[in-house]
Order: structure tokens, then C-alpha cells, then sequence
């Protein structure tokens, strides 16, 4: 041949070029800047936690259970979270049970009945909106919505709106959350299996009931129990709608007078002990964040688990 | 036989409830609008009294300072304050955020990503509060003291507040970006990659651009939210009351979430001129305008993302 | 389907539980006795000022851990905010930091609230900077009205305000360093008495302010309900300035220094003696306005205010480190709740 290509060190040449120079500076700068942002995020994830740790476990070690049995005090001594855990819980099964249903009802209607028309797109975008939403503008909601008309309703109500106002409020302010996650568990059920069931003869809803929703229930699992979190640590809009901060004390009456009457939560009780000067009531602040933590370490690696534990490959 | 419509169909009772699903379905989609207009309902009404209230005397809403018991409602002193955290967040969350999501997805192996990812799901569900109670104990003595020094230091102050809201938008500008380059196609990559170009060019040459369209959007979006955010505000940035035009990040400001969480701690009557209370919800109004507005741009952003794959 | 039915069903269970168990907790007892009764039951709202909040507190921590059936609320939004509730008659008691003002009672009257006054402490106003200020140790009325009056919008130095400071019979020579005030906003009762106490209106007229403006002070410093952050605030610069109530400095003296006070008679420390004779400037009484319309129907309410008033329950007061009134004063509060409820229950 007259071409004369040395073919040996042309191969060795691109090879090295592929390879690239081993003293590729500028690359591992790049991603060693990179990991260090992670790594950043990471520690001061650390030192918050470590704080709050530092602060708060002393206290827990000290009080014992007198700190989850105890009631709001003006004594740090004698203050505990058991009023304003009891009000985060009941908070919660409120947002569960109004929420969930409504959530999940309207994104069965949004993938699997609605046709692509403009309506159909102002609802979604109507929903991402929502969810862009700040929290205290729900807030403004519930005042307005909620406690004022039920207290126009029921002439009487003390100036809180009661839990049932507060859960209401949480559960229009995770609604859109509920839809979106919701929306995205259905939509990951690969076609396949509603066209199995249709081709047995089988209606859209029955379709959806037998076929789509088991399906999709570890997706769907997995954001109620993400949504259910994060109203939880909700606190802008309970401060609107009446969540008390200060001393108070229920004695037992009946449970509407519960669900109607004063309330805390425990983001709020945090707020107001990290307002408190007193470095005593800091402290005890440390140890909610601590609690509240657990609870929702638990919750979200509940639902990791279950989202690995039930998802099933297609 | 011949199979007809009508056998195919089923019979009457299946289709009525059928129809009847539907209905209940499509009316659980409704309330998501219901619940739009509810909240410009709330937010409108409330305010127009407010205006009523001050009429005529509109220079109330841009001299002075926010002093609502004393009838001073200057709206731009609570928003540059807004849009100073919205800022300085911004400087905290867009740095760790996209450099996470860089990592994350042109970086990090499966198996790193499996321990890596968590991190960011993590601070995702930290409460807006808990992050309030790390700004004011943690941020604001310990750093923010060491920067201006004990003469100037006031415990309360904006740059600790920002700080802290920009550590709660991480997660959301990290997850958004990650998405947006996630949905980069591998085949534009691997061209890269056959060109000979090394890991930081595809990344930052290739993919970056390719995904500017949702990074930007994961930006407006947590700027929304950095705005948006009450909890950090009200405990840290000492925004419990009135407050002058001030844009010194160093020292106490009020912000537009601050000043509704301050006029929501007290009771709804309060001492102050007539228009006081009402003065939350014309905030309220314009801070849902504005983050509105943001949210609805940057979905623009991510349309055109969707459009071209 | 069914996996997913049961785990909420048996979450539902276990909150409802949880919920059902820590509802029904009562707290621990707490130490002095209150007029028990396990069946006394009712509501009880108490509101108003931050300052009295933690003595009712108090008072109704120890109530309710004796009549644990009973509702009770304290709330301190501050006490100009307390009255508008009590004369909406959405309160039944009414902490206050001041006397009941002129248009407050013109609004109680208009609403129909009939009510007693209840004189149940005493306390003082301190003046207080940052423990790093040692150029500031005494201030006379003079001054404070340089440093906080209506007049001195802008003045952001301590010496800028010199010049005040002569002009309305100040002492002056304060320190060339910033000055940042973290102070009580108009709900506060506190605010009002502060400028009652040290005279500024007659300052203020005497120097051609407008009569609204003369019971105002300077608009342009951080205001707060939250003594805790005013106290809070105090940290901060190194010549920081504020006021609260003397209770609350006191328990944090540590994070502030108090300056001295010489209302016409030299300088004089808060302290619970100087406040107890009433040698201290700043000194005011703290009250408990009672809705006695409610007190007829509300029996509640009418065990809560004889326990608030009686010898076992005022020890509220010292326990919260505020100052006692003299017993005749005590007397006299006693008597005057005993004709209230007497003529309330006949």
C-alpha cells in the first residue's frame, strides 16, 4: 500500500487521547467542587442535627417520660409536649381523612378518565400552582374559610377555630401534593395492564379498582406518607387558624368540644419555646425538634421502605 | 347471533355506576379549583376593605415604614425584605443545589447515588421550624457574629434568616435540576463522549445547556419558595412588629411572610388604626400575585423542555 | 389493595389511640391548693398583657391541676390588644400592665361589659442596654425622652441625641455609639406606661408636639409584643438600648444591664425593693380585669378569680418574680372581688 500510515502508533495515539492525560486537573477540580456541594449539604445537616442533639438530649434523659406526659407550663421544669403531640396526631388524621380520599379521587379523574382537552390542562395546572403556594396564604384560607364561617355557624366558638379548622386547613395545603404524587404513581402502571383488563371486558373504574390502583398503591403509599409528614411540620398556616401558643389546659369534655376548643401543635410549641429567653426553654425546644425528628425519620423511612419493599419492576 | 353495541355495553345498572365514579372522580378534580378561587375569594375580599380603609391616603403604602398599629404600611420596606432572603438564598441554595444535582446525575455511580441521593431527601423533609430554631441558635451566634464582629452583631438579622432559607431550598432546587438533566437524552451524552470529550466538558457543555430550560425553572421555583417562607423569617430575622426601611442584611428586617406571621400571633383585634388586621391579607394578596407570577414563568421554562424530547 | 386497607386501618387505630391516651393525661400536681372540685367544669379565657401572662399563667397552671375539668386559655398578645377582646366580650379576664384607658372604657360601655378592676401586683419598667455598654449607667426623664420620644425619629447615635437631651432637661453626654432600640410596640401595655411614667407627654407638649403624637413614641425602632425578644435584642449591639418590664430583666440579668432611672430624686436601681416603696420611677401596678357579667353564669370562672385573689393563689406574683402589693392593697382587692362576685351571683 502507498499510504505509509504507521497504523501502530496512530492506534496508540487515539487510545491515549480516549484515555485522556491522567493529570486531567481541571476535571477533577470540576468534580471534587461538585461532591464538595453535596458534602456541604451534608454537614450542615450534621451540625444541625448534632446541635440539636447537644441541646436536647440531656433533657430527655433528665425528664423521662414527664416531658412526652406533661402539658404546656410556664416552668421549664414542668413543661412537656403532650398537648401539642396529641394536637399534631389529631391534626394529622384530620389531613388523612379529608385529604387522601379527595387527592387521590382527583388523580384517578385526571389519568385515567379526563380526555386531553384545555380544561383537563387548567386543572393540572391549576393543581402545580397550588402547590407553589405559600403555606401562610393557606393560612389566610382557613381564617376566612374555616374559622370564620364556622364560627358564623356555630355562635359561640371561643377565638380558635379548633382543630377541625386547623386539619382542614393542612389538608387543602397537601392536597395539591397528594394529587401530583398520586397523578405519578398512576401514571407509572405501564398501559399493558389496563388493556389486559379492558380486553376481558371489564369497565374503566373496574379496570381501575382491580388493575390500576394495586399497582399503583406503593407509589401512591409512598406520597400519603411523605404528604402526611410534611403536614406534620407544617406551622405558618396553625398560626393563622388559632394553634395556641402559651399555657392552656383541656380538661375532658366531649370530643366536639375536643375538636372545636384550644389546640396546639408541635411546631408550634417549638416556635413558641424557641421565642421563650429562657435558655432552659431552648433546650426544651432541642428536645421537640428531637421528637418531632424521630417521628418523621420514621415516617420517611417507613415509606423508602415500602416504596423498595412493593415496587415491582416492569 | 350477532354481538351488538348493546352487548357489549353491559347492562344498565354497570353503566350508571360507572357513570357515577366518574362523576364523584371529576367533582374530587373540582375541588382543586374550588379551591383557587376560595383562596383568591379570601385573599380579595379582606384586602379591598383594607384599601377602603386607607383611602385616601395612598401614600401610606411607600413612605415610612411597616408600622401597621400605627398605620404605616409601606409595602416596599417588607418586600425588598423578601426579596433580600429570596436572594440570599438563593446565593446558598442555586451553588449547593445544582452542584448536588450535577453530581448526582453525571457523576455519582449507582451505588454512590444509593448512599448520596438520601442526603438530599433528607433535608428535603426537614421542617421549615426546625431549620428557624438551627438560624437562630447556630447560624446567627456562631457565624454570622463572627463575620460583622460583637460591636455591630445583632442577634436578629437577615443574613441568618436567608442563610437558613436557602438551606431549606437546596433540596428543591437539587431535585427539580436533576429531573431536568436527567431527561437529557443519553444518546446526546454518549455523541460527546465518542467525540473524546472528557466527563466535566459533557457535563458542562453538553448536558448543562441542554438542560437550562428546567434548571431555570428549578431557580424561579425555589425563589418562589425562598419568598414564600414564613417560619425562618418570623423567629430569625426579628420581623415581630414594625420595622423601617432597612436593606442592611446584617441587621433586623421585616419581610412580607414575617409581617403576616406577626399580625396572625397577635389576635385579630388589634389595637392600632382600623386597617391593621386587614393589612395581612392585602400582603397576602400580593405575595400569592407574586409567586404566582413566578411559578406560572417558570413553567413556561419547562414546557419548552418537554417540547423538544 | 387490601394490604394498603389494612395499614390504614390499623394506623387510624393507633393514632386515634394515641390520641385518646395523651388527651386524658393530666399533669403532674403542682405545689399550693386551689378550691378543688373534680367536677367544676367550664371555660376560662384570659388575655391581654405579656407582662401579667406568666403570673396567670400561674395561677391557672395551678388551678387546672386541681379542677382538671375545666378550660382554661392565657394568652399575651399585650394589653391595649386584651381590652379590644375583654370589650368584645370574647375574654372573661383581662390581664393589663396599665390602668383601663378612657376609650376602653368607653368601648366596654358601648359592648355592655360591666367588669371589676383587680389590682394583683406590682412591677417596674427597666430601662436596660447591653452589659458592654459602660458609658450609660443613669438616664433622667430628660433623657429617656431624647432616646425614645416622638422627637427623635432618625436620631441613630447615642449622641445624636445630645442636643435633645439638653433642651428638655437632660443630663446628655451619652456615648458617640450606634444606638438600636428593641422596644414594646403600641398594643404593649408596657409602651404606655412607659411614657406615662416618665412624663413625656408634658415633654412632648411642652416642646410643640401635636397631642396625638405627645403619648407616642419615636416610630422608628424595632418593635415587639415578645419581651422575650426585646430582651433578646439587647444581646445584640454592643450599645443596644431597650425597655421591659422589670420581672423579666430581672430574671435575665445576665444578658442585660439595667441603667438607672433618676426621676427628680437621683438614681435609683430597679429592684423589688425600690419597687415596693415605690422609690423607683418606673413603678406601675399590674391589674386583672374581670367580666362580672360572666362571673354570674360561669362558676368556673368565679372559682379561678377567688382562687387568683386569695392568699394561696397570689403567691403567683412572687413565684413569677414580680413584686407583691402591701397587704392592705391586698385588702382592698380582696373586698372589692368579694362585693363584685357577691353582687354578680345575687
Amino acid at each position: 500500500m502507498a499510504m505509509g500510515i504507521d497504523t501502530a502508533a496512530t492506534r496508540a495515539q487515539v487510545e491515549q487521547r480516549l484515555r485522556g492525560s491522567s493529570r486531567d486537573v481541571a476535571g477533577k477540580l470540576f468534580r471534587a467542587t461538585l461532591l464538595l456541594s453535596l458534602l456541604l449539604t451534608l454537614g450542615l445537616l450534621v451540625l444541625l442535627l448534632g446541635d440539636v442533639l447537644r441541646r436536647g438530649l440531656p433533657i430527655l434523659s433528665e425528664r423521662g417520660v414527664s416531658f412526652f406526659s406533661n402539658g404546656s407550663s410556664t416552668l421549664p421544669a414542668r413543661a412537656g409536649i403532650s398537648q401539642a403531640l396529641a394536637g399534631s396526631i389529631a391534626l394529622v388524621v384530620i389531613v388523612a381523612v379529608v385529604a387522601l380520599p379527595i387527592g387521590i379521587a382527583a388523580a384517578i379523574y385526571i389519568e385515567e378518565y379526563a380526555r386531553d382537552t384545555r380544561f383537563t390542562r387548567f386543572i393540572t395546572a391549576n393543581i402545580r400552582n397550588l402547590a407553589g403556594v405559600p403555606s401562610i396564604v393557606y393560612g389566610i384560607l382557613g381564617l376566612v374559610i374555616f374559622v370564620d364561617f364556622l364560627r358564623k355557624l356555630l355562635t359561640g366558638l371561643n377565638t380558635t377555630g379548633g382543630l377541625i379548622s386547623g386539619g382542614l386547613t393542612l389538608a387543602v395545603l397537601v392536597l395539591p401534593i397528594v394529587i401530583i404524587t398520586a397523578s405519578e404513581a398512576l401514571r407509572s402502571v405501564p398501559s399493558g395492564i389496563r388493556e389486559a383488563a379492558y380486553g376481558v371486558g371489564a369497565t374503566r373504574w373496574e379496570v381501575i379498582r382491580s388493575h390500576v390502583l394495586p399497582y399503583a398503591a406503593p407509589g401512591i403509599l409512598t406520597g400519603v406518607v411523605l404528604t402526611l409528614a410534611r403536614a406534620f411540620g407544617e406551622t405558618a398556616p396553625l398560626l393563622l387558624v388559632g394553634a395556641v401558643q402559651g399555657f392552656f389546659s383541656t380538661g375532658s369534655g366531649s370530643t366536639g368540644s375536643k375538636l372545636l376548643g384550644t389546640y396546639t401543635a408541635l411546631p408550634v410549641l417549638i416556635y413558641d419555646w424557641s421565642g421563650r429567653i429562657q435558655k432552659e426553654f431552648k433546650d426544651l425546644a432541642a428536645a421537640a425538634i428531637i421528637v418531632m425528628m424521630v417521628v418523621l425519620l420514621i415516617v420517611n423511612g417507613l415509606a423508602i421502605y415500602l416504596r423498595n419493599r412493593y415496587e415491582r419492576k416492569w | 347471533m350477532a354481538v351488538t353495541q348493546a352487548d357489549l355495553q353491559g347492562d344498565a345498572k354497570r353503566r350508571r355506576k360507572e357513570g357515577l365514579v366518574r362523576g364523584l372522580f371529576f367533582a374530587a378534580a373540582l375541588v382543586s379549583v374550588l379551591i383557587s378561587a376560595l383562596i383568591v375569594v379570601s385573599l380579595v375580599g379582606k384586602a379591598i376593605v383594607f384599601l377602603t380603609k386607607i383611602a385616601p391616603n395612598w401614600s401610606v403604602l411607600w413612605t415610612g415604614g411597616w408600622f401597621p398599629r400605627q398605620g404605616q404600611f409601606s409595602i416596599p420596606t417588607i418586600f425588598v425584605g423578601s426579596f433580600i432572603i429570596g436572594g440570599i438564598a438563593m446565593l446558598v441554595a442555586v451553588p449547593l443545589g445544582l452542584g448536588s444535582a450535577i453530581y448526582l446525575s453525571e457523576y455519582a455511580g449507582p451505588r454512590s447515588r444509593r448512599r448520596l441521593k438520601p442526603i438530599v431527601e433528607i433535608l428535603a423533609g426537614v421542617p421549615s421550624i426546625v431549620i428557624a430554631y438551627f438560624a437562630i441558635t447556630i447560624i446567627s451566634p456562631d457565624f454570622i457574629k463572627k463575620i460583622v464582629g460583637t460591636a455591630n452583631y445583632n442577634i436578629f438579622n437577615l443574613a441568618a434568616a436567608g442563610i437558613g432559607v436557602g438551606i431549606l431550598t437546596i433540596p428543591l432546587v437539587a431535585t427539580i435540576a436533576e429531573d431536568a438533566l436527567h431527561a437529557v437524552p443519553a444518546a446526546l451524552r454518549e455523541a460527546s463522549y465518542g467525540l473524546g470529550a472528557r466527563r466535566k466538558t459533557t457535563s458542562l457543555r453538553i448536558v448543562f445547556p441542554a438542560a437550562i430550560s428546567g434548571i431555570t425553572a428549578a431557580i424561579i421555583i425555589g425563589l418562589a419558595r425562598a419568598i414564600g417562607e414564613t417560619m425562618v423569617v418570623a423567629v430569625a430575622a426579628g420581623g415581630t412588629g414594625g420595622s423601617q426601611f432597612t436593606t442592611d442584611i446584617w441587621g433586623p428586617g421585616q419581610t412580607a411572610t414575617g409581617a403576616m406571621a406577626a399580625l396572625a400571633t397577635g389576635t385579630d383585634s388589634v389595637v392600632g388604626t382600623g386597617a391593621t388586621f386587614e393589612s395581612l391579607f392585602f400582603v397576602g394578596l400580593l405575595l400569592f400575585a407574586l409567586t404566582f407570577t413566578l411559578n406560572v414563568f417558570s413553567e413556561r421554562f419547562v414546557r419548552r423542555v418537554r417540547q423538544v424530547y | 389493595m387490601k394490604t394498603r386497607k389494612r395499614v390504614a386501618v390499623a394506623a387510624g387505630i393507633v393514632a386515634l389511640a394515641l390520641v385518646a391516651g395523651a388527651c386524658s393525661s393530666s399533669s403532674d400536681s403542682a405545689d399550693g391548693s386551689a378550691s378543688s372540685s373534680a367536677d367544676l367544669t367550664g371555660t376560662i379565657a384570659v388575655s391581654g398583657s405579656s407582662t401579667v401572662e406568666p403570673i396567670s399563667s400561674l395561677v391557672a397552671e395551678t388551678f387546672s391541676a386541681d379542677n382538671p375539668n375545666v378550660n382554661i386559655s392565657v394568652d399575651g398578645p399585650g394589653t391595649g390588644d386584651g381590652f379590644v377582646l375583654f370589650c368584645e366580650g370574647k375574654t372573661d379576664v383581662s390581664d393589663a400592665s396599665r390602668p383601663i384607658a378612657d376609650d376602653e372604657i368607653a368601648n366596654c360601655k358601648k359592648a355592655g361589659i360591666n367588669y371589676v378592676e383587680l389590682k394583683i401586683g406590682l412591677d417596674g419598667i427597666t430601662v436596660m442596654t447591653n452589659p458592654a455598654n459602660t458609658a450609660v449607667t443613669c438616664l433622667n426623664f430628660g433623657d429617656l425622652y431624647s432616646l425614645f420620644g416622638p422627637e427623635s425619629n432618625g436620631i441613630d447615635t447615642w449622641d445624636g441625641a445630645d442636643s435633645l437631651a439638653t433642651k428638655v432637661g437632660g443630663n446628655g453626654g451619652f456615648p458617640a455609639a450606634p444606638l438600636n432600640i428593641t422596644a414594646p410596640g403600641a398594643e404593649s401595655g408596657t409602651y404606655d406606661a412607659f411614657i406615662e411614667l416618665s412624663g413625656f407627654e408634658d415633654i412632648a407638649l411642652g416642646q410643640g408636639v401635636s397631642e396625638a403624637k405627645s403619648v407616642t413614641l419615636r416610630t422608628d425602632y424595632q418593635s415587639s409584643a415578645n419581651d422575650n425578644i426585646i430582651i433578646q435584642g439587647m444581646e445584640g449591639s454592643d450599645s443596644s438600648l431597650g425597655f421591659v418590664g422589670f420581672a423579666f430583666a430581672d430574671q435575665n440579668a445576665d444578658q442585660i444591664k439595667e441603667i438607672e432611672v433618676d426621676g427628680g430624686s437621683g438614681c435609683v436601681a430597679p429592684s423589688k425593693e425600690t419597687i415596693a416603696d415605690a422609690s423607683y420611677p418606673l413603678s406601675r401596678s399590674l391589674y386583672i380585669y374581670v367580666n362580672t357579667d360572666k362571673v354570674a353564669t360561669n362558676p368556673a370562672l368565679a372559682a379561678f378569680v377567688s382562687y387568683y385573689v386569695s392568699d394561696a393563689g397570689i403567691t403567683a406574683v412572687t413565684d413569677s418574680d414580680y413584686v407583691a402589693i402591701p397587704p392592705d392593697q391586698l385588702a382592698t382587692t380582696q373586698a372589692a372581688w368579694a362585693t363584685a362576685s357577691g353582687s354578680a351571683a345575687s
